[in-house]
């Protein structure tokens, strides 16, 4: 076994089951010094973020290869898969798809409508978002944290910060973007709050995940709240993240303890968070746009600009090393 | 017990972070085992002239990128678990099948057990105790690798 190192030494000197360089004592010593300063470098300083993507970039490949196997799987099932099966969805998607048109022609009436009321009365005009549409690849390899990591990258303009929604409500954020895939911090993470409105009666608040169980949490809401069982919360829009109206949770769960001022308020995603293969990846809408000339609307327009960069906002912040650090 | 060379130890390494890489999903994602970690503290015992405890950290560090974790985290775990094989690993040798894989069960529960109490220093949640589990298939793919590159013990005669 130490072949290869006695034949390296000079004669005189000890044998080779002796030499073995430092003492694994102090090598020890040593890299657990190197890897606290690490620990305090990545997680205050900003310096790492440029080395982490890079890495990242270059782990590439090698996850393509990982990958592999899978999506042969995932092709020779779907080869497999019945025609009538297809054809079936095939029927049922093309129905809803009518549907929806009916729908959309209505809607695109009433946001015409919308919008020429709100330029008579010189308000802003809500921008539609652009959206990327991207794929989950896996759900994190960190037990400790709830982020799932998406297709898309900074080579296909997603930024951190960016909201992620699904057909049926928001997801979460974008915290990290590397060059071929982005980091997605879920709403159920403790680490992510997001400003709500209650559907019903237009109540703003902000919503804070629970990590492990699932759910969502509204804190510091007093007792006497005007909330139920059942109420859809929905995105207010004041944050400058995440466009207005879209789903977030539906509360499960109202309890009042007596030795507490605030109810205990659980509500559940409405968003399939974690069953949803596709997903969108929208913009971050651009301040420029809603600063408009008309003398009228100058403070609206700087509020508006000042709002996504400096207000104490509690989602994410859009760096692209950081997790999100919202303070409870 | 042949002597080894450094390409085939590469070669595994880099064999078990593409394994490492896979994307589990699903409930079996409980039960996922650390492919590196196993590769590596089998090469610290059999090989230590050519894996200390810098290429254990340096291991570890690669799963902390990977993760996504912070920096330094499963490295200082990884080296640490290194440093526990090194410092009985002349005894080690001497043990037989069953002793070394006893022991190796200890070095893994060490590694998981300082990841945690890391993450849990960094204001991470806690998983509970199925946080774990995978130290079981982990110690299968322990008997895995003694089955494709021999036992790290001294053959008796």
């Amino acid at each position: 076994m130490l072949k290869g190192v006695h034949q390296k030494l000079e004669p005189q000197e000890s044998p080779a089951f002796f030499v073995r360089g430092p003492s694994p004592f102090s090598r020890m010593m040593f890299f657990c010094a190197l890897s606290i300063v690490l620990m305090a470098v990545d997680s205050r300083l900003n310096y790492l973020a440029q080395f982490r993507q890079t890495f990242i970039a270059a782990l590439h490949p090698l996850e393509l290869i990982a990958q592999a196997p899978s999506d042969w799987g995932m092709n020779i099932r779907h080869y497999f898969t019945a025609h009538g099966r297809l054809l079936d969805e095939n029927q049922a998607l093309k129905q809803e798809a009518v549907q929806h048109k009916v729908l959309l022609q209505r809607l695109q009436t009433i946001e015409l409508e919308n919008a020429h009321l709100r330029t008579l009365l010189q308000g802003n005009v809500p921008i539609i978002p652009k959206a990327i549409l991207g794929e989950i690849l896996h759900m994190g390899r960190d037990p400790f944290s709830n982020v799932i990591v998406v297709n898309r990258g900074t080579h296909h303009d997603v930024k951190a910060g960016q909201a992620v929604v699904d057909a049926e409500g928001v997801i979460g954020q974008v915290t990290r973007a590397f060059p071929f895939s982005a980091e997605v911090t879920l709403i159920t993470d403790d680490n992510l709050a997001i400003p709500i409105q209650v559907e019903r009666n237009q109540l703003r608040a902000i919503a804070f995940g629970e990590g492990k169980s699932n759910t969502i949490d509204l804190p510091f809401l007093p007792t006497s709240v005007d909330i139920k069982v059942g109420d859809r919360l929905v995105t207010s829009g004041i944050d400058g993240v995440y466009p207005a109206g879209l789903a977030v949770a539906t509360v499960t769960e109202v309890r009042q303890s007596p030795d507490s001022p605030f109810a205990k308020i659980v509500s559940t995603p409405i968003a399939g968070v974690n069953n949803h293969l596709q997903l969108l990846i929208l913009s971050l809408p651009e301040p420029q746009q809603s600063a408009m000339p008309t003398e009228a609307t100058q403070v609206t327009a700087e509020t508006a600009k000042v709002a996504p960069t400096t207000s104490p906002s509690p989602t994410a912040k859009p760096s692209i090393e950081n997790k999100p650090n919202a303070s409870r | 017990m042949r002597p080894v060379n450094l390409t085939t130890v590469l070669l595994t390494l880099i064999v078990a972070l593409t394994f490492q890489l896979y994307p589990w999903s699903g409930q079996g994602v409980i039960l996922r085992p650390d492919f590196l970690l196993v590769v590596t503290l089998y090469w610290v015992i059999r090989a230590p002239h050519l894996i200390n405890v810098g290429i254990a950290w340096f291991a570890g560090l690669i799963v902390d990128l990977s993760t996504g974790s912070l920096l330094g985290q499963h490295a200082l775990a990884f080296g640490f678990a290194a440093f526990l094989a090194l410092l009985y690993q002349r005894r080690l040798v001497l043990f037989n099948r069953w002793q070394l894989t006893v022991y190796v069960f200890a070095l893994l529960i060490s590694e998981r057990a300082i990841v945690l109490m890391l993450k849990l220093f960094a204001d991470n949640e806690n998983p509970g105790l199925s946080y774990f589990w995978p130290v079981i298939t982990t110690l299968i793919l322990w008997q895995l690798m003694v089955l494709m590159f021999g036992a790290p013990t001294r053959p008796r005669h």
